[in-house]
């Protein structure tokens, strides 16, 4: 089965190693491919094509083409030919209903020929819609390459590695590694990307990563490379490319038969693997490098029945015929040669790829028919045949066949676009190459263009009359080389922001739940009974997720008066105000509260998740004014807790020296002392609607403090609250969550909050605009209402005025302490008014509901202010 | 006019029987994790205004021309905030610090120039101030990242084991 030891074969023959293929037990020598021990084990159908599911054996052996791709040990789309052997591997086939040999879906190829033209699914399946699911599932079948299986877990480890270096040179031929050894002479770091496993050595001073395959050329020399498990991303200051030639096959009828090769086949083959790649053979080629396996085929015995050098001769026709898909003959000119195998080659064209993304230009070589890369832009290089230095070379035709010819000439495998439907593609007016890559595909399968590039370009030159230089070349993007999706996403780490407590609340049993990058306690249990607990003893809610920051400076107070709609100026030292941040187009943005710490320096709060907005938008302003402002962000230096209820004032006066009472922090005051010994900011502030101070310190000090509340106020019964019970309180007070209770259209005028906007002030960011607003009158109205009969609406659930929807509810719960469901929700201005009805669409039912427009819970706010 | 101490964990006091205790979440993250040190507890200072008359003897980031960062030992902190010119910030509780060994660890943590630190950036995707010592690295960061970053740090130690 193996030819005798070959003098560089690269197979260890005292290495047996085992894998499984469709269940079968296969073997092969270490040093080889799963691909060559698949052909030494007898196997010649590798895969079956895309849309005909025609048989397709080994084409290039050099991991271009499509042929080879099978699933391996649950990983799709691996090219055999150039996959490691590996002990155990599980090898299957892809894309068939049935099996390699038997593939029930080739009934495309047989008789689905008149109805699949090129573009077919452009122009079918349309009518009558309502099959369209049914033929959306048999497509989903047959389409597409190989099958992840969806519940599968993540089986790879995949990580991203960041990398500089002065010189990174992509391929490590003899070129490569010369500008390699160059580069490194000259004390400059190099890197050396190459796919194959081993190199030659390259010398000290170069960092060799192998195998791996550059992607791409990105901005700034960002160079992402694929080395199995780990995605570098090359930062080079200067990127040499030496990515060589790729072997270009010929179109004939037939030349997709099991059996037409690539030179490069027969090379692999006989001298890594010592393998015969057939019995009798016929050569047509363009060059040296096509022309030379002759030497290669004698050594594997195998009788070469004809060469044909197309320097010297070009045959006015040639096609392949075979029998279930394997070649039996070639016919040259009408002269059939029985052969089974084929080996053919249309020259070489460079590698480009990477240069024109790098933005080199690339233009065409009339003399040697193929594309080749000029005006390199700066920092990058192009060395060894990649520059067009192939040799000296045949130009074949676009198309070896006869008009008259029935057979299928493939101009590209991965896509099983044809020479008739490129033909056809012209005849529609596609009449440019970039137009037509995407009505036939062509060059947008696995290979992307490196097989079948060349051959459209041709095919469209002689169809248009057009020369191959008008035609031009497609545009070259990312990824050069097939990259997993895995690779790509990399570990999947979430940046995640937790509070200093988070501990305590997991101890405590919470549902944790995100609010934007967040983690936070959703509750301790009982969110009714956590809510409830609040008006009646004391709770504590960790808050220190608020966005938090110091603006400070001479123009401290100019600022923020600009910022807001509302006054600053005027606010005293130790005073807190609530306040809304409009965009320059008065929409509500966030909100939160400002506090004046000093003549020059206030206290800002903003929401949990709008704190890293805010804090830019405050930069941005900061940036355009000019202001003698500092603007720091504190936000997770202080760890924040609310303690709010009846109670608060008992359990804060035992752990301060301070005077909590009434006349000593009042509601809307601001002041610094030690709590428990810990310097706090106490703003008493009421989000909740009870009375309530909420601490903002250190936060290394978090879980000391929260104890110590938590056992200072066991007696008092002081117990945490989660979101879920702050948000049902607050609701009580029609206090909004912005985002929630807003959009992105909303303003504070709509927003029933006219008296936060001073539209007397000289000027605010948003002014001009909520004084258009104010002239064209108001659109709708953010309003309170509550449920006659206890159902709760869906938040977002229709707002129905005469039988339309004319309004969506923003927030709804049920109140254990009013004993009814409350909300609130955007109406239309005219049923903005105490106790109008709205109707709810609540599971498609209209529901009745009463506006308020009143805090539901202590109108007056006597128990904040208590 | 209020001197922010709220913001300083070295400004707490032992009185009327209470005993503040600090508490670091990131060290609570790393417990048990070999090759990484908790740094926490270093004092970091920002400074704005003049930067000509910073100390030589800490480790320092110019964030911009108007701002940099001074890191230093807890206990030089309260003096140094003292001393220095400009308006001073300390974000001693903002930032979380931790020491971890080998460029590779970090070429997979950050896209940072790792031949031009100390500099600010991002580490694990969270922004971050990055110092060098040899094959030593610190890295300080908001300390609300604490249990995501040791998340991140470790799962990419655990890569490279």
């Amino acid at each position: 089965m193996r030819l005798p030891q070959q003098p560089q074969e690269t197979i260890d023959r005292s290495r047996t190693v085992r894998f499984f293929f469709a269940g079968k037990t296969v073997e092969g020598f270490a040093g080889e491919t799963l691909g060559s021990a698949l052909f030494a084990s007898g196997r010649r159908v590798f895969s079956r094509s895309f849309k005909y599911h025609r048989p397709r054996g080994l084409l290039c052996c050099s991991g271009n083409c499509p042929n080879c791709l099978m699933t391996v040990d649950g990983e799709p789309n691996v090219r055999v030919c150039v996959e490691p052997i590996r002990e155990g591997a599980q090898v299957r086939a892809q894309n068939v209903l049935g099996s390699l040999d038997r593939d029930l879906l080739s009934v495309v190829d047989r008789f689905g020929g008149p109805f699949t033209p090129v573009g077919f699914y452009y122009r079918t399946m349309i009518r009558p819609r309502r099959l369209w699911p049914y033929y959306e599932r048999g497509l989903r079948r047959v389409a597409g390459l190989g099958r992840l299986d969806r519940h599968a877990a993540r089986s790879r480890r995949f990580d991203v590695e960041h990398r500089r270096t002065d010189v990174l040179v992509v391929g490590g031929g003899s070129a490569g590694v010369e500008a390699a050894r160059a580069a490194a002479a000259e004390g400059r770091s190099t890197l050396l990307v190459d796919e194959r496993r081993s190199l030659p050595d390259v010398g000290a001073g170069v960092e060799v990563l192998a195998p791996a395959r550059a992607l791409g050329v990105y901005e700034g020399g960002l160079v992402p490379v694929d080395a199995g498990g780990v995605l570098h991303r090359v930062r080079a200051g200067r990127i040499v490319v030496a990515t060589g030639t790729l072997e270009q096959p010929l179109v004939f009828p037939g030349n997709d038969l099991v059996g037409v090769v690539l030179p490069e086949l027969v090379r692999r083959m006989v001298d890594d693997w010592s393998l015969r790649p057939g019995e009798r053979a016929v050569v047509v080629a363009a060059d040296d490098a096509g022309v030379a396996v002759v030497e290669q085929l004698r050594r594997a015995d195998v009788r070469v029945e004809r060469v044909v050098d197309l320097r010297e001769t070009i045959p006015r026709t040639l096609s392949a015929a075979g029998k279930g898909g394997r070649l039996r003959a070639v016919s040259i000119d009408g002269e059939e040669i029985s052969c089974d195998l084929l080996v053919s080659s249309g020259g070489r064209q460079p590698a480009y790829s990477l240069l024109a993304q790098a933005g080199a230009r690339i233009e065409h070589d009339a003399a040697r028919g193929i594309f080749v890369p000029a005006e390199l832009p700066p920092d990058v290089e192009a060395v060894g045949s990649v520059t067009g230095e192939v040799g000296r070379a045949a130009v074949p035709p676009a198309s070896f066949a006869d008009r008259a010819s029935k057979s299928r000439s493939f101009v590209c495998v991965c896509e099983d676009v044809t020479e008739k439907d490129m033909r056809r593609a012209v005849a529609e007016g596609f009449d440019s190459i970039e137009l037509a890559k995407r009505y036939t595909t062509v060059t947008m399968g696995p290979c992307q263009g490196r097989l079948c590039h060349l051959q459209a370009v041709r095919l469209y030159a002689r169809e248009t009359g057009a020369g191959e230089a008008a035609i031009g070349t497609t545009t070259a993007r990312p990824p050069w080389a097939p990259v997993s999706l895995g690779l790509l996403a990399g570990r999947g780490h979430e940046p995640t922001k937790r509070t200093s407590l988070h501990h305590r609340h997991v101890e405590l049993g919470a549902t944790m739940t995100w609010a934007g990058p967040w983690r936070r306690p959703h509750s301790y249990g009982d969110p009714a009974a956590e809510a409830q607990h609040v008006h009646e003893a004391v709770g504590l809610i960790d808050v220190s997720t608020l966005g938090k920051l110091i603006v400070e400076g001479p123009d401290a107070a100019a600022f923020l008066e600009l910022l807001y709609s509302n006054r600053f100026a005027d606010l005293r030292t130790g005073r807190i105000r609530y306040a809304v941040l409009g965009t320059d187009g008065g929409r509500i943005m966030d909100d939160g509260t400002v506090g004046r710490l000093g003549e020059e320096r206030f206290y800002v709060t903003t929401t949990s998740t709008g704190a890293d907005t805010v804090i830019e938008w405050f930069e941005w302003w900061n940036a355009v004014w000019g202001m003698d402002v500092e603007i720091v962000n504190v936000t997770g230096a202080l760890t924040a807790v609310n303690v709010a209820g009846p109670r608060s004032r008992e359990l804060l006066g035992r752990l301060t020296d301070a005077d909590v009472s009434n006349e000593g922090v009042s509601y809307l005051d601001a002041q610094e002392a030690l709590v428990a010994g810990v310097p706090c900011l106490i703003l008493r502030i009421g989000f909740v609607g009870e009375l309530g101070y909420e601490l903002h310190f250190a936060s290394p000090y978090g879980e000391y403090l929260w104890d110590t509340l938590l056992a200072r106020g066991a007696d008092l019964d002081a117990r945490p609250f989660g979101l879920e019970p702050q948000r049902i309180l607050r609701l009580e007070k029609q206090h909004i969550i912005v985002g929630q209770d807003t959009d992105s259209e909303s303003n504070v005028l709509e927003a029933g909050m006219s008296w936060i906007a001073k539209l007397d002030k000289e000027d605010f960011v948003g002014k001009w605009a909520l004084e258009q607003v104010q002239e064209r009158g108001f659109r709708e109205r953010l309003v309170g209402f509550e449920l006659a009969n206890g159902v709760v609406p869906a938040e977002g659930g229709q707002i129905v005025v005469d039988g339309r929807p004319r309004g969506r509810v923003t927030s709804a719960r049920r109140s254990s302490q009013l004993g009814r469901v409350i909300g609130m929700a955007w109406v239309p201005p005219e049923l903005a008014e105490e106790g109008a009805v709205l109707e709810i669409k609540v599971d498609g039912s209209l529901e009745q509901a009463r506006v308020r427009l009143e805090p539901f819970f202590d109108p007056a706010g006597e128990r904040l202010r208590s | 006019m209020s001197d922010l101490s709220f913001l300083s964990p070295d400004a707490a006091r032992r009185e009327s029987g209470f005993e503040p205790r600090l508490a670091s979440p990131l060290a609570r993250a790393l417990a048990g994790a070999q090759g990484v040190r908790d740094l926490s507890g270093l004092a970091k200072i920002e400074v704005r205004g003049e930067l000509d008359a910073l100390p030589q003897d800490a480790d320092l980031i110019r964030i911009t021309a108007t701002r940099a960062l001074i890191v230093c030992p807890s206990e030089r902190g309260a003096a140094l905030r003292r001393s220095l010119p400009g308006r001073v910030f300390d974000l001693t509780a903002a930032l979380a610090g931790l020491e971890l060994c080998g460029e590779q660890a970090m070429r997979r943590l950050t896209d940072l120039d790792l031949e031009a630190l100390p500099a600010a950036g991002k580490v694990a995707e969270a922004p971050a101030f990055v110092f060098r010592a040899g094959d030593t690295f610190r890295i300080f960061f908001p300390q609300e990242y604490g249990h995501y970053v040791a998340e991140v740090v470790l799962d990419t130690l655990a890569g490279l084991a």
